[in-house]
């Protein structure tokens, strides 16, 4: 047993390290390097080269109105529904699960698609729908600007933001507001004089989660920004290694750690905020309700808000996509719409190659890649939770780094790791880049299992006469599958959507859904795309009800 | 089943430091008895558990269950806990959530490969002898408090185990119920007639349930008793100090007057009729536990153990007033039945038999 477990830790510490810091190291050195090898000839010309560009300066600016818009929008919005679920008498409370979880599950890249082909200038459903309407020439609408990419991002994170804010919100001792009150202070005055700031932590974790998240995101600086000519910094990176005339890795290398550097920084920051929020929010131990507060008048209004929310968050995206899939061109719901609808767009798709290599590719990575990343996060949240030594330590540290990494800095990363290897322009290239960027997301299931996996539960089948193995079958297999579960299904949907690594590593043969999509989105496809995008959502969901079958049938965990 | 501890030593290693978790432990657990390991946390006794278990493997000793050496370092044999034959009740109760009551029960009977309707049958007695009948089907994690820890006594018992051991199974109950468990865990054990081992650091639990008593400190066995022999006749500070509270009176043996000893001390000669190794002349102290001081106000005549004192607080607690008096420089806590009329500044008698005094010469 003993030497077992100290083989463990550190082969795992040698994996995981290779999966997380090897990408970074090679950025390091790729970005001080000319030509292709890592290790060649040391230069600075690739940090002069990308920071004295004169657009850099402008780049930086949408990037950073980018970022701070969509946090404002996802965290305001966030606190608004939270605070109606936790403190109002709203009704129809379910809704604000399904909020908080289904958006999570329409990859990015469709999101953005549906809201490019209701909002975009020449032929946006609701731009032409208004033209008719009001017999006016040119668009109303154009969501190719700074503003519209800041509210698409602003909604795609605000479950993230709502996940932090609620909780925190409802474990809010109502006592401190009811004190307020007793002290002669109104309803409002008393929301921002003692809920807001005692909430605070909260609302700054959700906040710079967010920034985060926008920071990396890639999908909707590609398919709203780019168009608008709206430069961010994942969208520059990707100009710099996929326009065919001037790829250059080591100045992508160069950008890319400043990128790097900032993510780093937010996320210690957001780790402090966290656990400064521990401190502060005060959990009532005498379980009270928190006072609801009576909405009167405004709360048919109020949830009439919600409800047009969530139809924009989860039902309009997957209506859009799949009207848009039946129609040779866009045109406003009508009977000459209808009369024109065909499955055309459908069998373009399913008889392109490229689509079904994709398709095939897709499904591949997302299967064997869970699968895979769900067996190494297994024996890492074991040695986290159930060893404990410093060493796991180092590694519960070492697997929640690639946390902080923006997917399109990690994929350039892993160019400069693979390019002189034989994995380059495989699928196993693709495969490693996932796992490696994905682990916490099999990690922290797994993890919370094994600490459900209390130690005497293991000793009392012991002592009932249950050996080792006897014991790993009874008892610790079934307690952990529901933790195998989860972690698979975050891992392989993540990878069936995947998109900012694999636009830089997926090469010609190694196609993938998300970056087929984007080509279909850059050269204007809107119906072969939501067709294919469509395909996307289904195969993604069928491979979730699949892992939850097969986890219902070998665990009986009554809740 | 009678269980011999013999030179039992267990270190840990942690954070740079040595922990000696047991040290030179001897010791006979009777069969048939009730027996208790007392001490305060971090004194080895769930450690010294733990090791009549096979959850931990002591660094030198023996241990036997029976006839049977399970633990042997000299002759190289370590018995695992599935092949011990052991029943164990867990402080956390150790009730596997994915399971139903009959499953949890049945466990160690599916472990052994018993046949279907054996099982049945010997579950559907265990638990009518716990009172959970008709339990059967209910998710285990569904149950209360004190319910899941009858399931884990029922687990434990159902393959009839030669003994049973008990890590501070109450510590997880509220007050009220811990007090009405206690006594159905008595009612179940003095039935089943069975060796039972339970550790707790609760003296309340100790005495009421135990046959005997074993109080450890710091990795030792310091005194082995019945509950009353550990409460009254204890020689140790330690001991006295741990079992409840008592008023500890500084001196010196003066005389050894069969049956009594004579102690002088800070408030006078006291007359102790424990028995006692102290010699003449040597330091001890005097135990006199509050409960046993007679309060009776003004003057008595002078006679052996009676003292005079000055109340000094009086507080109503319910059953009784608990005060201070205090003789000379010595503060005495006593307890003073509400019916005695006595008041904060009043002059006031004590008394003691000597059989309450104990001499704490160790």
């Amino acid at each position: 047993m003993g030497s077992r477990r100290t083989i463990l830790t550190p082969s795992l510490i040698a994996i995981v390290g290779f999966l997380t810091v090897c990408p970074v190291v090679m950025l390091l050195f790729g970005s001080f390097s000319s030509g292709l090898d890592a290790f060649g000839t040391f230069t600075l010309e690739k940090y002069v080269t990308s920071y004295t560009d004169p657009a850099f300066a402008h780049i930086l600016v949408n990037t950073a109105v980018f970022t701070l818009g969509s946090a404002v929008v996802a965290t305001f919005l966030a606190l608004f529904l939270a605070y109606l679920n936790t403190r109002t008498n709203i009704p129809f409370k379910f809704l604000f699960r399904v909020i908080s979880i289904i958006p999570m599950m329409i990859p990015h890249i469709l999101f953005a698609v549906s809201w490019v082909l209701l909002l975009n200038p020449t032929n946006g459903l609701i731009n032409l729908y208004l033209k008719q309407l009001f017999n006016i020439q040119g668009a109303l609408f154009n969501i190719y600007t700074l503003p519209g990419m800041i509210l698409v991002e602003g909604l795609l994170d605000l479950p993230i933001a709502y996940l932090i804010v609620a909780p925190a919100m409802a474990a809010f001792d109502v006592s401190l507001e009811e004190s307020s009150k007793v002290c002669g202070a109104s309803n409002l005055s008393t929301l921002r004089r003692v809920t807001l700031p005692i909430l605070r932590p909260a609302i700054l974790a959700a906040f710079t989660l967010v920034i985060i998240r926008s920071l990396a995101s890639f999908a909707v600086p590609s398919v709203i920004g780019m168009p608008g000519r709206i430069y961010v910094l994942a969208t520059h990176i990707y100009r710099i290694v996929s326009t065919g005339f001037a790829t250059d890795y080591g100045v992508a290398a160069a950008v890319g750690m400043s990128v790097l550097a900032a993510s780093v920084t937010l996320i210690y920051l957001y780790r402090h905020l966290t656990s400064e929020g521990e401190k502060y929010v005060t959990i009532s131990s005498r379980g009270y309700r928190p006072t609801v507060i009576d909405l009167k008048g405004a709360r048919i209004p109020l949830f009439g808000a919600v409800g047009v929310l969530s139809f924009i968050l989860i039902v309009l995206p997957v209506i859009v996509l799949f009207y848009a899939s039946l129609l040779p061109y866009s045109m406003v719901p009508s009977a000459k719409a209808f009369s024109l609808m065909s499955l055309k767009n459908w069998t373009a798709v399913i008889h392109d190659p490229i689509s079904l290599l994709s398709l095939k590719n897709s499904l591949f990575l997302g299967v064997a890649g869970a699968t895979l990343g769900v067996i190494l996060s297994v024996f890492v949240s074991y040695v986290i939770v159930k060893v404990r030594t410093r060493a796991a330590g180092v590694l519960e540290s070492l697997s929640f780094l690639s946390f902080s990494f923006p997917g399109i800095v990690i994929g350039v990363g892993f160019m400069w790791l693979f390019v002189r290897t034989p994995l380059y322009a495989t699928i196993w290239a693709l495969l490693i880049g996932y796992i490696a960027t994905y682990l916490p997301y099999g990690i922290r299931p797994l993890s919370s299992a094994f600490v459900q996996i209390h130690s005497h539960l293991e000793e009392s089948s012991r002592v009932c006469g249950g050996g080792t193995l006897y014991t790993m079958r009874r008892i610790i297999v079934p307690l952990l599958i529901p933790g195998i579960v989860s972690g698979w299904i975050l891992m392989a949907t993540m990878f069936v959507r995947e998109l900012s690594i694999s636009v830089v590593l997926s090469r010609p043969g190694t196609e993938v859904l998300a970056v087929q999509i984007l080509r279909f989105a850059e050269d204007g496809l809107w119906g072969k795309l939501s067709a294919l995008g469509i395909l996307m959502i289904f195969f993604s969901t069928a491979l979730v009800i699949m892992a939850t079958l097969i986890g219902a049938r070998l665990s009986k965990v009554e809740n | 089943m009678e269980i011999r501890i013999s030179h039992l030593h267990k270190r840990y290693f942690s954070e740079g430091k040595t922990i000696t978790a047991l040290s030179d432990v001897d010791l006979v657990i009777p069969a048939n008895r009730i027996f208790t390991l007392l001490g305060p946390s971090g004194c080895g006794k769930t450690t010294l558990l733990r090791s009549i278990v096979g959850l931990e493997s002591p660094d030198s000793g023996e241990i036997a269950i029976g006839d049977e050496i399970v633990f042997s370092q000299e002759k190289g044999i370590f018995v695992p806990p599935e092949k011990r034959g052991l029943g164990m009740v867990f402080q956390t109760y150790a009730i596997w959530p994915h399971m139903n009551v009959f499953d949890n029960v049945a466990y160690p009977l599916q472990a052994r490969n018993e046949p279907a309707e054996e099982i049945a049958r010997k579950v559907e007695k265990t638990l009518r002898f716990v009172q959970l009948e008709g339990f059967e089907k209910r998710p285990a994690t569904k149950l209360s408090g004190g319910q899941q820890q009858r399931v884990a006594l029922a687990r434990a018992l159902v393959a009839e185990p030669r003994v049973i051991l008990f890590d501070e199974p109450l510590s997880n109950l509220d007050a009220k119920l811990r007090e009405e468990t206690r006594k159905e865990l008595r009612a179940f054990l003095t039935k089943l007639q069975i060796t039972a081992v339970y550790v707790t650091h609760d003296r309340i639990e100790a005495l009421s349930l135990s046959d005997s008593i074993a109080v450890m400190k710091e990795g030792r066995i310091v005194e082995i008793g019945t509950p009353k022999e550990i409460y009254f006749d204890s020689d140790q500070r330690f001991v006295a100090d741990f079992i409840g509270r008592t008023n500890l009176i500084e001196g010196q043996v003066k005389a050894s007057a069969p049956p009594c000893t004579i102690v002088e001390t800070t408030i006078g000669e006291i007359a102790c009729a424990n028995k006692s190794g102290a010699a003449v002349g040597q330091k001890a102290a005097v135990s006199v536990r509050p409960e046993f001081i007679r309060v009776v106000p003004g003057d008595r005549p002078p006679e052996r153990n009676v003292f005079r004192g000055r109340v000094e607080s009086l507080v109503f607690v319910g059953d009784a007033y608990e005060g201070e008096v205090r003789i000379g420089d010595t503060l005495m806590v006593v307890r003073v039945e509400p019916t005695v009329r006595v008041a904060e500044g009043n002059e006031v008698s004590l008394f003691f038999e000597p059989g309450h005094c104990s001499v704490l010469s160790r």
